[in-house]
């Protein structure tokens, strides 16, 4: 029985990384070979990549802040779900993500299914 | 679909394209903004291609660039004065208009010309050239001349500064004002060339995306008929055959290590650009130092092999080259090319007339080329006394190598 995982995208986007065109074109080329292979396999159910734009919500009052955080260079930029028999699996698959060089992170959850 | 669709440095060259179309339109001082703007739908590029890349990418880029256009006018509070009519009826044609093709280079053009005025300075014209032609980031700007990120900054802060005091114009001059920019405009191209060709950075990929880059430069100058000329066509000659080597080339251009490539390697197709443009150099009636370098390169290029260089006619391109722009580095060369012509007399001769100081560094080639004359007149001992002394002053490992080899193959 397949289970789902998300894989969650964590660090700091390309804005905040000033990458050149040249780089982007070459990040953007190694996301798209990551795609590929995972479409191929079958195994990528989707995902989506989140804009800058961040709103967060506080406490009793509901006290509304207005991002970009300066303080946090962790921001959330994207998702996949994927497929996958066991965590080990997925760990395998986050090994082709291509911004590790610029010091992001892949969070590896499971997807939690309850039995009706 | 495969990301094959995309042109290598796409993105790169449409960053160039794009910064220069807009700068036309708004002006210097918003170049920031437009900068930002145009980051900014390559962001969305990124983001948007990676689920399904369109079937024109370099179009999808362009539409892209054109809506920004359409946004900045609304965000850009600029003068009206310095913003084409755009915004009345006709409007959308004019727009269309600056984003042909023709335009396009037009407008690269009148960037180029304004990165390489005098009034900035020279460290300044390069860097400047690299962020808004070549769309180069500050970080690879730094590398790519072996620089501290932070000095690049204030090398672009310093251009954009002077460009707006001095109110530089976006535009190609004319008459006698042209021919005098376009001998600092290849001045630029050919620094730009010579950090990449020269570098001893260990980096091969930003080597040959400099080296690309002058080229591509140099291109654009010869699209343009009226600014066609000997020296535009030598310099993109003497480019072609030197970028032809630049994988096979392991420390510095010297004559000497020219001996040791393996010309199977040389990029022909390189090789012959540089023969058409060479040639091309020959129908215009005014000869510039490029094209005495130029020459020189050519007779390099095409010998077969190294016993093959016609070393009579290097001596005689380096006499003429001397006679335009006398300097030490030259007749250090001349008596290089002397000395494969086992005319030692000559070469003492010359050799006598160089100022090993002001070679700096690269005056350790003025004892190499002593070695290699003691040695072929026997005088072993010498040889090895200048060797050493070479050994001491060169300035990398790699070099010092080579010298050190050499002094063992003397018998």
């Amino acid at each position: 029985m397949m289970k789902k995982f998300m894989m969650i995208f964590v660090g700091q986007n390309y804005e905040q990384l000033g990458l050149s065109p040249e780089e982007m074109q070459a990040s953007m080329g190694k996301w798209m070979a990551w795609g590929e292979k995972m479409g191929k396999q079958g195994i990528l159910e989707g995902g989506h990549a989140l804009t800058a734009d961040i709103k967060r919500v506080t406490g009793q009052n509901r006290t509304i802040t207005d991002g970009p955080f300066t303080e946090t260079k962790e921001i959330v930029g994207g998702y996949y779900i994927v497929k996958a028999n066991n965590m080990d699996e997925v760990v395998k698959i986050a090994e082709d993500f291509p911004d590790y060089e610029y010091g992001n992170t892949v969070e590896i959850r499971e997807i939690m299914v309850f039995d009706r | 679909m495969s990301q094959d669709k995309i042109i290598d440095h796409l993105f790169r060259h449409q960053f160039g394209k794009m910064v220069s179309i807009l700068t036309r339109i708004f002006g210097f001082s918003n170049l920031e903004i437009i900068e930002d703007a145009i980051q900014d739908t390559f962001l969305k590029a990124t983001h948007t291609w990676k689920d399904s890349i369109p079937e024109n990418p370099e179009a999808w880029l362009t539409q892209a660039a054109k809506n920004r256009t359409i946004d900045l006018f609304r965000k850009i509070k600029a003068d009206k004065s310095r913003i084409q009519n755009l915004d009345s009826g006709p409007s959308a044609i004019a727009l269309n208009e600056l984003f042909l093709d023709s335009e396009i280079e037009d407008s690269q053009l009148r960037m180029i010309f304004a990165c390489c005025h005098p009034e900035l300075q020279s460290k300044d014209q390069i860097a400047f050239a690299l962020k808004t032609i070549s769309g180069f980031s500050q970080k690879e700007i730094a590398a790519s001349l072996l620089t501290k990120e932070e000095s690049i900054k204030k090398r672009l802060q310093r251009a954009r500064k002077t460009i707006i005091e001095r109110d530089i114009k976006f535009e190609i001059p004319s008459g006698k004002e042209l021919s005098e920019r376009i001998d600092n405009v290849l001045q630029v191209i050919y620094l730009i060339f010579n950090e990449g060709f020269h570098s001893n950075g260990k980096n091969i990929i930003i080597r040959k995306d400099l080296c690309g880059e002058a080229l591509r430069l140099c291109k654009m100058l010869l699209n343009k008929e009226n600014l066609r000329g000997n020296s535009v066509y030598s310099l993109f000659a003497l480019m072609c055959f030197n970028s032809s080597r630049l994988e096979t080339k392991a420390t510095d251009d010297i004559v000497i290590e020219l001996k040791n490539q393996n010309r199977k390697n040389w990029y022909q197709p390189l090789i012959e650009m540089g023969n058409f443009s060479l040639q091309k150099a020959t129908t215009y009636p005014i000869i510039s130092s490029y094209f005495y370098e130029a020459s020189i390169a050519f007779q390099h290029s095409n010998a077969k092999e190294y016993k093959d260089t016609n070393w009579e006619k290097i001596d005689f391109l380096y006499g003429k080259l001397y006679e335009m722009y006398p300097s030490d580095f030259i007749s250090l060369n001349q008596a290089i090319a002397l000395l494969q012509l086992n005319d030692y007399d000559k070469v003492e001769l010359k050799m006598k007339s160089v100022n090993p100081k002001l070679l700096e560094q690269k005056q350790h080639l003025y004892y190499a080329v002593y070695a290699d004359l003691y040695s072929k007149q026997g005088k072993t001992n010498e040889a090895k006394i200048a060797l050493l002394k070479t050994i001491e002053l060169a300035q990398n490992e790699k070099e010092k190598d080579y010298f050190r080899k050499k002094i063992t193959e003397i018998k």
